[in-house]
């Protein structure tokens, strides 16, 4: 019974990340159409940034806020000097065909993940770090018993939930969420409806950066810091949108949720090794079943 | 109100557009006809910033919009309504027309709901589809929602490119007469473009003949109509 509960809740908290992984990357998606593998990369550099500040001597709040901008504003630099020219060069033999056009961007975001880790590697030095976590890591106590359940915990899953509150009605209740979607579904509708395509996917890329380095900072409490810390994060948060539906927030919330949950009960009744085989199964059994994701909609792109 | 002088427009070694030059009048129908390939769509979509010209110039009450980015030209008026019903599946028939108007939510809030509600009226089937997928509409549908999405920019010249493909006679009848009405009752200027000569001279106050990129006759809507040896080189009937 105890295994049962220490699963379920390291499960919980676990899944709260991925969740927010995922989120970040069903942003870029919906705002811009592509898949952004140097997110975590982008997550890693401002954690990084907290955790100089911390150093320093400066209160976890401060640090915590301040990466979450500077993740904010990499997200827009990326878009602006990488993403931005890249979607300009139209004429160029490289882009003319559809699918390049569609390939180019995610491999460019491949060769932004490198530079990243890089540029960390020389900057903070290789070696892991540990990074603070803003509540207590020790289960709380009930009649006597601690449950594997802490107040780190809880402070996971609440601001994972307020920020998917916030993101879903972004995306349907305002102007520009609208005009992120119509953005990223037909950019040739989008700008002779008068939207300014360029600014909105610049928007979409700030949003995500900012939720990544949250999930950064909420992440690495529990496994470090390093350049190199979070890639697995990025592979279980884009498994977890795949499975849960690239373009759909709520979707990446359960897709996270229920990796997390297969991977911290894996863990516990088997192996850690098995975790891999355990991932790759459930995103095999999405993919066969239901190729758009549990909550995919169904016009929704191919990656 | 609309003046396109020497326009050339090239694909590659392709010249779509040769020397065009033409005129749009205010609050007037003015009709682009031609046959398959001939430029027509290539002319709106260089006039809405969607294609670079090569050469030539347009000039927008008295200003050159060249070189101007499609979302910046629709803020000055000129929507564009491109070929095939372009509309998104994906979002909502409501979000589609609210797309138009996105740009004008904050400086003129309540003339934006007003603009919809005048959408509705002009096509009441789309108010009863307001929560439908545009994914789900019928060709005839679609393309009153695609005009929609262009009118609640408030514009002063309507680009439309093709409304009757694919498209059943009698819905195509009723699209046309309803672009008819709005620019007799409330001066909106059309450039319309149509393979379908008859149906686009039988509205139009002037119709502009382009044949394999180069205008081969600019005259009163009524004149081409009558003129035989024109259709019957031109336009095969």
């Amino acid at each position: 019974m105890n295994t049962f509960l220490a699963a379920l809740s390291s499960g919980t908290s676990r899944g709260a990340i991925f969740a927010l992984v995922a989120l970040g990357l069903v942003i870029v998606w919906r705002g811009a159409g592509i898949v952004n593998f140097a997110q975590m990369g982008q997550a890693m550099f401002s954690t990084y940034i907290a955790s100089t500040l911390i150093t320093n001597g400066n209160s976890y709040w401060i640090a915590f806020f301040v990466a979450l901008i500077s993740g904010a504003v990499l997200g827009a630099l990326l878009d602006i000097l990488v993403m931005r020219p890249l979607s300009n060069k139209k004429q160029s033999e490289l882009l003319s065909s559809e699918s390049m056009r569609a390939a180019v961007p995610v491999i460019a975001s491949l060769g932004i993940l490198g530079v990243l880790q890089a540029l960390a590697g020389i900057i903070w030095a290789a070696e892991e770090r540990g990074f603070p976590a803003p509540a207590k890591q020790e289960g709380f106590t009930v009649a006597g018993n601690v449950l594997p359940f802490t107040s780190f915990d809880l402070f996971v899953v609440s601001i994972v939930t307020v920020t998917l509150i916030i993101t879903t009605l972004f995306f349907t209740k305002t102007g520009i969420g609208l005009a992120m979607r119509a953005t990223a579904l037909n950019q040739e509708v989008a700008k002779l409806s008068g939207i300014r395509t360029n600014r909105t996917r610049t928007i979409s890329w700030a949003i995500s950066g900012a939720a990544s380095s949250l999930a950064g900072l909420l992440i690495t409490p529990t496994s470090n810091l390093s350049p190199n810390s979070l890639d697995l994060v990025l592979i279980v948060g884009f498994t977890a949108a795949v499975v849960g539906g690239l373009d759909s927030p709520a979707g990446a919330v359960l897709g996270g949720f229920i990796l997390g949950m297969v991977i911290s009960f894996v863990t516990f009744y088997s192996t850690p090794e098995d975790v891999f085989l355990a991932i790759l199964a459930v995103l095999l059994i999405v993919l066969i079943i239901r190729p758009r994701g549990i909550l995919g909609s169904k016009d929704a792109r191919r990656v | 109100m609309l003046k396109v002088e020497n326009l050339v427009t090239r694909f590659g070694s392709v010249v779509a557009l040769d020397d065009v030059s033409m005129t749009a009048q205010e609050s007037k129908i003015t009709t682009v006809i031609g046959a398959n390939g001939a430029g027509k769509s290539t002319l709106l979509r260089t006039i809405s910033g969607l294609e670079h010209p090569a050469a030539g110039s347009i000039t927008w009450k008295g200003q050159s919009i060249l070189g101007k980015r499609p979302e910046e030209i629709v803020r000055l008026g000129i929507a564009h309504v491109p070929e095939g019903h372009a509309v998104i599946s994906e979002l909502s028939v409501e979000e589609n027309i609210s797309m138009g108007s996105l740009f004008r939510r904050k400086k003129y809030k309540s003339d934006v709901t007003a603009a919809m509600d005048e959408m509705y009226a002009l096509f009441p089937r789309l108010k009863e589809r307001r929560k439908q997928l545009a994914g789900t509409l019928s060709g005839g549908e679609r393309q009153m929602l695609a005009i929609s999405r262009a009118l609640v920019s408030r514009p002063q010249l309507l680009l439309l490119d093709e409304p009757s493909l694919g498209l059943a006679p009698l819905v195509v009848e009723q699209i046309i007469d309803s672009v008819n009405t709005l620019c007799r009752t409330t001066g909106l200027s059309v450039l319309l473009v149509e393979q379908n000569a008859n149906t686009a001279l039988g509205v139009a106050d002037h119709g502009v003949l382009l044949a394999l990129g180069k205008v081969v006759a600019d005259r009163p809507a009524s004149e081409l109509k009558a003129d035989a040896t024109l259709r019957a080189a031109y336009l095969g009937y």
